[in-house]
């Protein structure tokens, strides 16, 4: 289990599947790149991106303000009258929004633009995993930290992300840490932390939910200084009894007895090989999988390292066989046609209409994934929204849902706001070579190269030829509107 | 014509998946009344075999956020709840009666007629055992119909398709919205889900687009797709066993472009037929403007134009009332009784009105108690509504105790489980047995 593919069996392909797996996929050439560094180089061109510059700077408010949070405060507590008070909590809620929309672009950006696509595709996943809902939490700057934290850590070390990411504010308020006490321990992160976050359904007992409350109690928040605090106060000193084990235990406690349980690694590494590989692992695979984490110390890189080295992960069972969440579908598409991201705008509207509103998952599970997030309507309108990215036109479907949310006069002001919007589209000279584009054979294969990096089934390609002869003139326009019919396709939804 | 297809076994109807279930998208009378239903093995398993025309229809309607019970169906005699609610209790004046002791919130007129027209039956105390306050938990629990402590992987409403409905149209199930609601969620999954006709279509720049389009996402006869999906895993509830797919399927059940290429083709074959008939079929009534009378505007539209449809979705957001409800609440009830009512009316100038039963359900009712803030927030039991020709019209169960001794931590207990009015739905309206779908026999609650 888990033998590492041997160099002769790397190849084009196969770096494709790890650009596509471990980042979001790439232009032929960097794929090429990654082809031609042998595996194990390419492996560690994608995880150890420490020593990739990363010069994204943070959102200028990213940071505790306890001055703008008190003058708010002050404001709204000084108001002269109800309607006074209401504009002062209506603008404060305007800035919130903008600043979660430029939350999002400034995410979205890194993960189609940055140098470390490796580390976002963690840090997409630890949002997945840790699925905390700006819904809740109501604090774009809660919600940045967050993300940070899954930068900080993406490969970290598991014991210390379970407790950072717990201590942290933006899990403090969406589990109801905050609001824990002694005389009324709240038991939903002491719960959560074990049925989502580490161990799963039947792993743990209702007794070890009431007592890891308890050690948890004295977790606290800091609402002015907008950070975690230990209140001593609040804390239970007196004796739990978490997974068997008697003692004066305390919420890091607790995090360790949760790391130490076997089934700690099981569940997380299965977790991260679906996400990656696109399916559960089989028990075997699975003891494998945690057998290597737990040897390299439940530190996540190690780990894996030696899953993206393995046969298992390029097995043709794997290999394009993973329905692209609708962040990949985006991203992907980016990168593959060399376009820029649509403004936030739209990339919010289209990835909220395909089903994956960043920073809001549906519930404390995370996204379900898979299978689900194809409907007959999402796939419609991930084949519509292709056409709007290559031909940098706007999307209806998502401007007249947006329209519809906004209801009125604000959904008519956003559909004008649409309609002035310009994307860059696809620039057809980046993306064919004069020699790919002097045929029709090799424009179809070209692009199905940079598409799907295999190739369409002998009918498909025999459509899409017959489609480009019934042009006499060939322009740019045609050769768009064949790369939207290629995406129009079930198989560019997969990766 | 009735042409009814009874397949022998599910090996059978596997064998024949590909070209079977494509043939059956292309031939004319798929476009007609009929559709086939598959003869389950199992003694124990639901079948049935329906046809399109006369066949009954349920439109589940979802009352997202968490209603107020108490505030909808109103105890408006009660000292009880004038004491928990001083602020927002509803006086003998506010609420429309229905007896000396309870009325129906005073925005809810078009409900009051249906009541009055023996159109309405109003389930009293409806939750169950162990409730749960989250928003997402609760949905979950009456989406799937799992006991409290139980996460099932499939939706009530997928396992009556699963049992029930093997091989029928994709539109048996029709989701007026974006995502496929958890209720949905199925070993073979079906229903086609948009929320606007116009939009719900592959936007072609010219018709060589367009048909390119449409031979790109034909079904590759070439690779065999197990009815089941991608998903597909052995149930007992599935009709069918893994052990029966086909011999060289992984266990996993064929591959993810299987299944979108099964959705592409749902996808554009509905597209095609729900566009024809939006435009096609006329309303005969006037509905609210609000996102709930266009759900229910277009499912009427839908239900006109003959689609083959069992089960329509819709929904309606905004329950949540933690402050100043009076206000929204009296907006929500009196959208939801003005577009029930208006599609009563819609479906009854049809000549429909008498296949089709609408049923609400909200993940909860609210506390007793007001909170400090004008609002209520996240109880336990609340009432459910039946509207249709044939219901059991009136109040059904009794009005659950307000005293403080029969509350549960300030919650109403519930008196009438969530899973017996489910079974009385399949048994008595969608006539299918019911504990294969929902896993144990409740007792039906004849709500028709």
């Amino acid at each position: 289990m888990l033998k590492a593919l041997s160099s002769d069996q790397w190849n084009y392909a196969a770096a494709a599947h790890l650009l596509n797996r471990a980042g979001f996929g790439g232009a032929p050439d960097e794929i090429e790149k990654l082809a031609d560094l042998g595996p194990d180089q390419a492996v560690s061109h994608l995880l150890d991106y420490e020593y990739i510059h990363d010069a994204t700077t943070d959102p200028d408010w990213a940071k505790p303000n306890p001055e703008e949070l008190r003058q708010f405060r002050e404001a709204v507590k000084n108001a002269a009258t109800p309607e006074d008070k209401k504009k002062i909590q209506q603008q404060q809620q305007q800035l919130i929004q903008r600043r979660m929309q430029e939350l999002r672009g400034w995410w979205l950006q890194r993960m189609a633009r940055g140098p470390r696509p490796f580390q976002e595709k963690m840090v997409l996943f630890w949002h997945g995993h840790f699925a905390t809902s700006f819904e809740k939490v109501r604090n774009p700057y809660y919600m940045w930290r967050q993300n940070e934290l899954f930068r900080r850590l993406a490969t970290g070390n598991w014991q210390e992300l379970l407790a950072d990411a717990g201590k942290d504010p933006a899990m403090l308020v969406w589990l109801d840490q905050a609001q824990s006490r002694k005389d009324h321990p709240n038991e939903n992160f002491a719960r959560e932390v074990m049925e989502l976050f580490s161990l799963g359904e039947g792993h743990y007992t209702e007794h070890d939910i009431t007592e890891a409350a308890r050690a948890l109690t004295g977790w606290s928040l800091e609402p002015l200084g907008q950070k975690y605090i230990y209140r001593p106060f609040f804390h239970d000193n007196g004796d739990k009894t978490i997974f068997g084990r008697t003692g004066n235990f305390d919420g890091d406690d607790f995090i360790a007895l949760i790391v130490e349980q076997p089934q700690a690694a099981r569940f997380i590494t299965s977790k991260i090989w679906n996400y990656f590989a696109g399916q559960e692992p089989s028990p075997e695979l699975n003891e494998a999988l945690a057998g290597v984490f737990r040897a390299g110390g439940n530190n996540f890189k190690p780990f894996l390292r030696v899953m993206f080295r393995s046969e298992e992960f390029y097995s043709p069972d794997i290999v394009r066989n993973q329905v692209k969440s609708p962040v990949q579908w985006l991203i992907n598409s980016v990168r593959v046609l060399e376009c820029d991201l649509p403004p936030t705008l739209v990339s919010y509207g289209m990835l909220r209409q395909l089903g994956q509103d960043l920073f809001a998952p549906p519930n404390v599970k995370g996204w379900d994934g898979g299978v689900t997030w194809i409907t007959t309507n999402t796939l419609l309108a991930r084949y519509n929204d292709a056409q709007a990215l290559v031909e940098g036109q706007l999307p209806p479907l998502t401007a007249g849902d947006f329209a519809r949310k906004e209801g009125g006069a604000g959904g008519e002001k956003a559909m004008k706001i649409f309609q002035r919007v310009r994307m860059g589209g696809v620039d057809v000279e980046k993306i064919l070579t004069p020699e790919q584009r002097a045929s029709k054979p090799t424009i179809v294969a070209a692009l199905e190269h940079r598409l799907f990096q295999a190739t369409l089934n002998s009918e498909q390609e025999q459509t899409l030829r017959e489609f480009l002869d019934s042009k006499t003139q060939l322009s740019d326009a045609d050769i768009i509107t064949t790369i939207r019919l290629m995406m129009s396709t079930p198989e560019y939804q997969v990766t | 014509m009735k042409n009814e297809i009874t397949l022998q076994t599910r090996r059978e109807f596997l064998r024949r998946t590909v070209l079977g279930s494509s043939l059956a998208w292309t031939v004319p009378a798929f476009l007609a009344d009929t559709f086939s239903a598959l003869q389950a093995e199992a003694a124990d398993s639901a079948t049935q075999i329906v046809t399109g025309k006369d066949a009954p229809i349920l439109v589940v309607l979802q009352m997202a956020g968490g209603n107020d019970g108490l505030n909808t169906v109103v105890p408006y005699a009660n000292d009880f709840y004038h004491n928990a609610r001083p602020k927002i209790g509803l006086k003998a004046e506010d609420v429309l009666k229905i007896d000396d002791s309870i009325g129906l919130h005073g925005a809810m007129k078009g409900f009051k007629e249906l009541y009055d027209g023996g159109q309405l039956s109003i389930i009293q105390g409806v939750g169950y055992p162990n409730p749960n306050r989250s928003h997402f938990r609760s949905t979950e629990i009456w989406q799937t119909a799992s006991d409290s402590d139980r996460v099932e992987k499939y939706g009530w409403v997928g396992r009556y398709f699963d049992n029930a409905c093997p091989g029928a149209d994709p539109a048996v199930g029709v989701v007026i919205g974006n995502q496929l609601p958890e209720s949905f969620f199925a070993a073979q999954p079906k229903g086609i889900v948009f929320n606007n006709p116009q939009n719900y279509r592959f936007m072609a720049n010219g018709t060589a687009t367009e048909e390119s389009y449409k031979k790109l996402n034909e079904l590759e006869m070439s690779s065999p797709l197990p009815d089941g999906g991608p998903s597909m895993t052995p149930d007992d509830n599935s009709g069918g066993s893994i052990a029966m797919l086909p011999a060289g399927m992984p266990m996993t059940g064929g591959r993810a472009v299987d299944f979108i290429t099964r959705t592409a083709l749902d996808a554009q074959h509905s597209s095609d037929e729900v566009r024809a008939i939006a435009a096609r079929v006329q309303n005969q009534a006037v509905y609210p403007g609000s996102q709930l009378g266009g759900s229910l505007k277009l499912v009427a539209k839908l239900i006109g134009g003959g689609l083959p449809t069992r089960i329509y979705y819709v929904s309606q957001g905004g329950y949540d009332t933690h402050t100043n409800q009076v206000n929204s609440q009296q907006r929500l009830l009196g959208d939801l009784g003005d577009s029930v009512k208006a599609f009563t009316d819609d479906l009854k100038a049809q000549g429909n009105m008498s296949r089709v039963l609408v049923m609400t359900f909200s993940e909860f009712g609210r506390r007793v108690s007001e909170n400090a803030n004008g609002g209520t927030d996240h109880g336990a039991a609340a009432p459910m509504f039946i509207v249709g020709d044939k219901v059991k019209a009136g109040l059904l169960g009794h009005y659950p105790g307000l005293a403080p001794e029969d509350l549960f931590q300030g919650d109403i207990k519930y008196n009438v489980d969530f899973r017996s009015v489910y079974a009385g739905v399949l048994e008595n309206w969608l006539k299918t047995p019911s504990a294969p779908i929902l896993g144990r026999q409740f007792t039906p609650l004849p709500v028709v």
